[in-house]
C-alpha cells in the first residue's frame, strides 16, 4: 500500500513538474486550459469557504451571499478576492499573444530562409561571370499583339515561349517577364529573337530582331523591347543591352 | 447493383493504377488554342481542371467530348475546367473534328506531342482529373457511357473540396 501510494505522489509531481515546464517553455497552448482548470477548481471550494464561513456570524449577508453562491459559483470570487480569478484568463490572454508572436517570427524566419535559398541556388546555378538573362517588354501593343517568342543564342534554341492573353496584358500593363536565363563564357555571341503574334489588322505578324553582344566577366542582362512606332502604324522591334 | 457499382470502381481504380503522375503535381504547360488564344494550365490553379486527351480518328473520343461538355456546362460555374488536347499528327484532320464537334471548352493543339508524352498518354481517349491545388487526382484510359455517373462523381467530390 505504501508503495502505491508512493507511486502516485511521484506519478502526480511528475506531472506537476511536466506541466511547469511546457509553460516555461511557451507551450501555453496546451498548458492554458489544463492550469485554467485547475485554478478554477482551485479556486471555487476557496472562495466558497468564505460565504458558508460568514453565514454564522452576519445572517443577513449570509443568506444574499448564499443564493448568489447557488446560481454562480464563479460570482462570490469576484466578490470575495477580485484579483486571483482575474488573473488566469489575463495570463492566458498574454500567453496566447505570446504564443502568436512566436509563430509570426517562425513564419518570417521561414521566408527569410527560402529567399536565402533561392538566391543560394541562382548563384551556385548561374554565377554571375556567366550569367545572361534575356528579359521582354512591351510597350502599348497597339499594333502587335503577342503570341509566341523564339529566342536562339549562337544558332541554338534557348526559350520558346508562349504567351496568353493574361500574360500579354501584363506585359502591356508594364510587367516585365524573365525569358531566359542561362550562362555563357565570355566572348563575341549573337542573339537572335523571333516574335510571332498578330500585327495590323489581324494579319499573322512574324519577325526577328539580331544583337551581336560581348559577354564580359560580370553577368550580362538583354532587353526584347516592343514598340509601336505610330509614324508607320506598325510595332516596332529592339533589343537592348543593359551595360 | 452495388457490385456492379464496385465492379465499375475496380475497373477505373485498376485503370489509374500505376500512373506515375498520380498525387503529384500536375506539370506546366502552354499550348495553342483552337480558337486562336493560348492556354496555359498553372493560370487555372484554383480551378478543378479535366484534360482529355484525344484524336481525330477516335469514335470513343468523340463521345467523350460531348459527355465532357455537358459536365463543362453544368459546372462551369462552380470552378470546372475542361481543355481537349489534340494528339494528332495532322493538324488539319484535327481541326476539321474540332470545328465539327461542337464543344464549350477550349481544344488544343499539341501537334509536337510534348504535353502528351509529359501526361504520358498511352491510350486514347484519356482523361486526366486535376484538383483545386493543382494536383493530378483521378485518371481514366478509356471512355464508356456507363462509367459517366462515377466521373461525375469523382468531380463532384473535387468540386466541393
Amino acid at each position: 500500500m505504501l508503495h502505491v501510494a508512493c507511486h502516485r505522489r511521484f506519478l502526480a509531481l511528475k506531472a506537476a513538474a511536466l506541466r511547469l515546464a511546457a509553460v516555461t517553455l511557451g507551450v501555453l497552448l496546451l498548458a492554458a486550459p489544463t492550469s485554467a482548470c485547475a485554478q478554477a477548481a482551485a479556486v471555487s471550494p476557496a472562495t466558497a469557504v468564505p460565504a458558508v464561513t460568514a453565514a454564522p456570524g452576519t445572517t443577513k449577508p449570509a443568506a444574499r451571499a448564499a443564493p448568489a453562491a447557488a446560481a454562480n459559483p464563479t460570482a462570490p470570487a469576484a466578490a470575495g478576492s477580485a484579483a486571483p480569478p482575474a488573473s488566469p484568463a489575463a495570463e492566458a490572454a498574454t500567453d496566447t499573444r505570446g504564443l502568436d508572436q512566436d509563430i509570426q517570427g517562425l513564419k518570417k524566419d521561414v521566408v527569410d530562409l527560402n529567399r536565402d535559398l533561392f538566391v543560394l541556388e541562382e548563384e551556385l546555378l548561374f554565377p554571375a561571370n556567366t550569367q545572361v538573362a534575356v528579359f521582354i517588354s512591351m510597350d502599348v501593343g497597339e499594333f502587335f499583339a503577342l503570341d509566341t517568342v523564339t529566342l536562339k543564342i549562337d544558332q541554338k534554341e534557348v526559350a520558346n515561349y508562349l504567351y496568353t492573353p493574361r500574360e500579354v496584358e501584363a506585359l502591356a500593363k508594364g510587367g516585365v517577364h524573365r525569358l531566359y536565363l542561362g550562362n555563357l563564357k565570355a566572348g563575341q555571341h549573337e542573339l537572335v529573337a523571333f516574335f510571332s503574334g498578330q500585327g495590323p489588322h489581324e494579319r499573322d505578324y512574324r519577325r526577328g530582331a539580331t544583337l551581336k553582344f560581348q559577354k564580359g566577366i560580370g553577368a550580362k542582362y538583354l532587353e526584347l523591347k516592343i514598340n509601336d512606332r505610330q509614324r508607320r502604324q506598325q510595332p516596332e522591334f529592339e533589343i537592348k543591352d543593359w551595360e | 447493383m452495388l457490385a456492379l457499382a464496385l465492379a465499375t470502381a475496380a475497373i477505373v481504380t485498376s485503370a489509374a493504377t500505376g500512373y506515375a503522375l498520380l498525387g503529384r503535381e500536375a506539370p506546366d504547360f502552354a499550348l495553342h488554342a483552337v480558337n486562336g488564344n493560348n492556354v496555359r494550365l498553372s493560370e487555372h490553379r484554383g480551378d478543378v481542371v479535366v484534360l482529355s486527351f484525344w484524336g481525330s480518328r477516335c469514335g470513343q473520343c468523340r463521345m467523350q467530348l460531348a459527355a465532357l461538355d455537358k459536365s463543362f456546362k453544368t459546372y462551369h460555374s462552380a470552378g470546372l475546367q475542361v481543355f481537349g488536347v489534340n494528339v494528332d499528327d495532322d493538324q488539319a484532320g484535327a481541326l476539321e473534328f474540332a470545328h465539327t464537334q461542337k464543344v464549350g471548352f477550349p481544344l488544343l493543339l499539341d501537334p509536337q506531342k510534348a504535353v502528351a508524352r509529359t501526361y504520358v498518354v498511352d491510350n486514347l481517349p484519356m482523361t486526366v482529373l486535376i484538383d483545386r491545388g493543382g494536383a493530378v487526382r483521378q485518371v481514366h484510359r478509356d471512355f464508356s457511357s456507363k462509367f459517366e455517373p462515377l466521373y461525375l462523381q469523382q468531380l463532384r467530390v473535387l468540386l466541393n473540396e
